[in-house]
């Protein structure tokens, strides 16, 4: 019946007296893309902040493979499954993207207390680092200082970081921001491939790429969800237009 | 009952005169996100200069002037040293205002000795106020108290009710907002940073006289002024004022005891076995209260990390 | 390590010290080795973590009282042989470093840095008051143990000994940051929030590195008291943390052995000037704020900066921009410590008491002649010196300036120079 893998239920959050997310409902399939949509100041980095644990509900459920995750510190989150990538890049500036990669990757083969090898000496560590930044198309810049590279370079490296850990749920956070339109198509082409077989929950302003690649939409105006539905059924509804899309949708 | 009261009073007043030094730090931590570590330095000035100048210019001048006089010097560091550096970041700046503390202390030292100064409160202000019980109460420490009320409800009165202090306030919280509405932002944290500054050194100025001045005072004031902002939180004028009453009152009314974990102990019969154990059981907590604050300190640390009024964590 | 002949170089030149040197400056060079490894056992945290301790001395205190109870243990037999005793400063630093870490970084930035000072200050009041632990006033003595047929008498086995600690550590410390962990320390600093969100405790990870660090601090502490043979409380003094903070980014974070440099310059310097000056600690308090202005990755990045310019420009054409920026260092220098040394005298109790007295004011001696502090001539001194030297930083800065554009302008006009 449900096999949401994410499940959010009246979620609020309140900042002193406002009340940012006023009672969002979502659910999201283990292998399905969803795309979060609505204007600027709907709270959508808020919601993302919510599931990974950056912030913690007013009130609410967040429930991750049936295990309730609101409250949790974000480092027990992202054990569960569920990793994301900022909207500001949010990486690590003065050491190399290399660098960058493997302190992501070298979670995943228990590094955290390992004061007694030497890392250079791990070869999968290194395999499985030289593997992502290929496929993010930053091989040739592995040696570069990640602070020092462009912007979209930048935001690339960020999508790299929140792939490294092989997450079941994947939260994106305006991942394509500041790319050229031919970095966005195949950074677009990327997600979807990697996404297959996991949840996808991304937060998305180029319409083109929303209705390409997602299986589902859902609409955040004022903290609320107003729409969800498939990419057609938003295209036609008239709520939405109303909100936030306005003529261009019909497009 | 008075040995009670005599205590609390004192406590106020020491907890009012670390809110008058504590309120700049938590102002321009507030403001340009950086701890200075050399505030405590601006009491320690305060102190210095009014001995300097009470020769020459009388109790009340010299105590005007050197307020004047650190407040330049608080321009003047601001402008000057700590500018340069803004663009390092905050771990930079912090480091270099530590390195000012030091040179500052030091230039202390090269000139008035490294030995306390003989500061004190003048003859015509050394009376009693009144008398509680047998003992009496000193005139100066409600004088001590008076200023920094005054002080408090002047910055409050213009931080709130005039332009100025609305900008300030605008400055303090949103700098580029403020800065993109026309206001000459630096100019106003030259000036926040030159008044916190000055309402350091004027604590320093009263207090030194009735308190002994010598050049460790600035590091001995400093770490309790830290613990104030560790427990009120960084930024918050109210959770400065709370903590710096809270330490006051506690440390005065400690200073008092004459008991020690040895005499608690005794209450259930080990009293013996505590004394031989000796150490840090038997020592009172008249000589302990010094460290009262750090243990409040990591009190606070276990049980509300954020502080005691939340604010940044 | 790109210089790995330069270090092992270093290496031989330390070993072979105890046969170059008088036992005075093999005395200071053990203080040098014990400074140098505090200073880099404290970059680990500040330097590579980016956690600004103000109050390391807690941790270099406690190594020391920890070995000094270990070399008076069993009726002066000692816990463990001679050679083996840092590990109980070591140990000692380890624990309270634990203990100590798992409150301070349960904040970050200025509170982390607060509560690591207040830490610090209450060991410092406390100490006086355990009598049994800390030996009150006069501290607590110890005598060296032979062992492995070594008196531990003279100096030179003395030396050895630190010095195989020294090098020891530091080698752990430099193979430290090639583990897992070494490289999740830099991502501490680099941001700590990130690492959350892939999954790592960043409060466990502060207090592993919170205490490896406070780990060879005690060591360092423990070297000095079996050098010195006793421990005092005034080792958990605020000058001796704010010494380390010093000596490291004035030596600089940025390079493995930066602070080791700073350390152990500062502290020659410090045993060089201790009978020349009272004012040393101004100093070097001057030179740390400089170099936090000017010069912010510390001396090693000069050395570095210097490296780079002259593989770029070559040593000829340098060579007046070195003799200006040498100049301007020595005739500042000279004329700031002229400032403070005749300063420091006529504020000096003597010398107030004697011109209260004597009208006009007597002349000061310094440097071997005889000043009048009323004279313009006196203070003509210095204004010329820092004058002339300010003028040769204009000048050095000018020779670095055509060089540059000298290149660039050799580069832009290359199209049709085919080298």
């Amino acid at each position: 019946m449900n096999n949401a893998i994410l499940t959010i239920r009246n979620l609020r959050k309140s900042f002193q007296q406002h009340e940012i997310i006023r009672g969002v409902n979502l659910d999201v399939m283990a292998d399905e893309r969803h795309a979060f949509i609505g204007p600027n100041g709907a709270g959508k980095s808020t919601v993302f902040n919510l599931i990974s644990g950056n912030l913690t509900p007013t009130s609410g459920e967040i429930t991750f493979c049936g295990q309730r995750i609101d409250g949790m510190p974000p480092q027990d989150i992202n054990r569960l499954g569920l990793a994301r990538s900022f909207q500001i890049t949010n990486i690590f500036p003065r050491l190399t993207v290399f660098e960058n990669v493997r302190l992501a990757v070298a979670r995943a083969h228990r590094s955290q207390y390992n004061f007694w090898s030497f890392i250079d000496r791990a070869p999968r560590i290194r395999e499985h680092t030289e593997r992502l930044l290929e496929q993010v198309r930053l091989e040739r810049r592995m040696s570069a200082i990640a602070g020092e590279m462009t912007y979209s370079e930048q935001r690339s490296l960020e999508i790299a970081l929140a792939l490294a850990l092989d997450p079941k749920v994947i939260l994106l956070d305006e991942p394509m921001a500041g790319m050229s339109s031919e970095e966005t198509l195949y950074m677009a082409e990327f997600i979807r491939a990697i996404t297959r077989g996991r949840a996808l929950l991304i937060v998305e302003h180029d319409m083109k790429v929303v209705f390409s690649i997602t299986d589902r939409i859902s609409v955040l105006v004022y903290g609320e969800v107003i729409a969800t539905g498939k990419p057609d059924e938003i295209r036609n509804n008239a709520k939405v237009k109303e909100a936030y899309l306005g003529e261009e949708v019909a497009r | 009952m008075d040995t009670l009261v005599v205590s609390l009073l004192n406590g106020v007043i020491y907890g009012l005169l670390l809110f008058m030094v504590s309120a700049g730090l938590t102002l321009v931590f507030g403001m340009m996100g950086v701890l200075n570590f050399a505030h405590a330095s601006f009491y320690m000035l305060g102190a210095y200069f009014a001995y300097a100048l009470q020769g020459t210019l009388g109790f009340w001048a010299a105590l005007l002037v050197s307020t004047l006089i650190v407040g330049a010097v608080g321009v003047i560091v601001e402008r000057f040293v700590l500018r340069r550096v803004h663009h390092h970041g905050h771990a930079h700046e912090l480091l270099l205002t530590f390195g000012l503390s030091v040179v500052i202390a030091e230039l202390v030292k090269l000139f008035f000795g490294n030995y306390p100064v003989n500061y004190r409160v003048p003859k015509s202000l050394d009376f009693a106020a009144f008398a509680i019980g047998t003992s009496e109460y000193p005139f100066y420490r409600l004088l001590m108290g008076g200023v920094a009320i005054a002080m408090f409800m002047l910055i409050y009165l213009l931080l709130t009710r005039t332009r100025v202090g609305i900008v300030v306030r605008s400055a303090i919280y949103r700098p580029r907002m403020a800065e993109a509405l026309g206001h000459n932002v630096p100019l106003v944290f030259m000036g926040v940073f030159g008044v916190g500054a000055a309402l350091a050194g004027l604590a320093g100025a009263v207090a030194g006289a009735f308190y002994t001045t010598n050049p460790n005072m600035a590091i001995e004031l400093g770490v309790v002024v830290f613990v104030v902002v560790v427990i009120g939180g960084l930024g918050s004028l109210e959770g400065a004022m709370l903590a710096s009453l809270l330490i006051g009152v506690i440390t005065s009314l400690a200073v008092g005891v004459d008991a020690s974990l040895a005499d608690l102990l005794g209450l259930v019969g080990a009293r013996s076995w505590a004394e031989h154990a000796g150490g840090l059981l038997t020592l009172k907590l008249s000589s302990l209260a010094g460290t009262i604050p750090f243990a409040l300190m990591l009190l606070i640390l276990l049980v509300r990390p954020s502080g005691l009024l939340g604010g940044k964590a | 390590m790109r210089h790995r002949g330069l270090v092992g170089l270093g290496v031989a030149a330390l070993i072979a010290l105890p046969w170059i040197l008088s036992q005075g400056l093999l005395n200071a060079s053990i203080q040098m080795l014990i400074a140098a490894l505090f200073a880099c056992a404290y970059n680990l945290l500040s330097g590579q973590a980016g956690m600004l301790s103000f109050g390391h001395a807690a941790y270099f205190g406690v190594g020391a009282f920890g070995t000094v109870h270990a070399m008076n243990a069993f009726r002066g037999a000692g816990l463990l042989p001679t050679p083996l005793l840092p590990v109980a400063g070591a140990v000692a630093g380890l624990i309270i470093g634990a203990i100590v870490g798992w409150f301070a970084t349960q904040r970050t930035g200025p509170y982390f840095a607060m509560i690591t000072l207040a830490i610090a200050e209450l060991l410092h009041s406390l100490a006086p008051h355990l009598r049994g632990l800390f030996g009150g006033e006069a501290g607590v003595s110890t005598m060296r143990m032979p062992s492995l047929g070594l008196t531990f008498g003279s100096t030179t086995q003395v030396y050895i000994l630190v010095l195989a600690w020294v090098l020891a550590s530091l080698l752990a410390l430099y193979l430290y940051m090639l583990t897992p962990v070494g490289r999740l320390t830099l991502g501490l600093r680099e941001n700590a929030h990130r690492l959350r969100f892939l999954g790592y405790n960043v409060h466990n990870l502060s207090v592993l590195v919170f205490s490896v660090s406070a780990m060879f601090s005690g060591i360092a502490g423990s070297l000095q008291v079996i050098n010195n043979e006793a421990a005092n409380y005034v080792v958990f003094d605020s000058s001796v943390s704010a010494s380390v903070v010093l000596n490291t980014y004035i030596g600089g974070v940025r390079v493995f052995l930066g602070p080791a440099l700073g350390a152990a310059l500062m502290t020659f310097f410090g045993y060089a000037v201790s009978d020349l000056t009272q004012s040393w600690l101004l100093y070097q308090g001057i030179v740390f704020a400089l170099v936090m202005v000017f010069m912010p990755s510390g001396l090693a990045g000069l050395f570095e900066k210097s490296e780079s310019l002259h593989r770029r420009f070559g040593a000829a054409p340098l060579a007046p921009f070195f003799a200006f920026a040498l100049g301007a260092a020595v005739l500042i220098i000279a004329g700031a410590v002229f400032v403070v040394e005749l300063m420091q005298r006529m504020f000096s109790q003597d010398y107030r008491a004697l011109a209260t007295t004597a009208r006009p004011w007597p002349p000061i001696p310094l440097f071997g002649r005889q000043w009048s502090p009323t004279s313009p001539e006196t203070w003509l001194v210095p204004v010329v010196s820092i004058g002339v030297g300010a003028a040769c930083v204009f000048l050095a800065r000018h020779v670095l300036f055509k060089l540059q554009d000298r290149q660039e302008s050799r580069v832009s006009a290359t199209p049709f120079n085919q080298h």
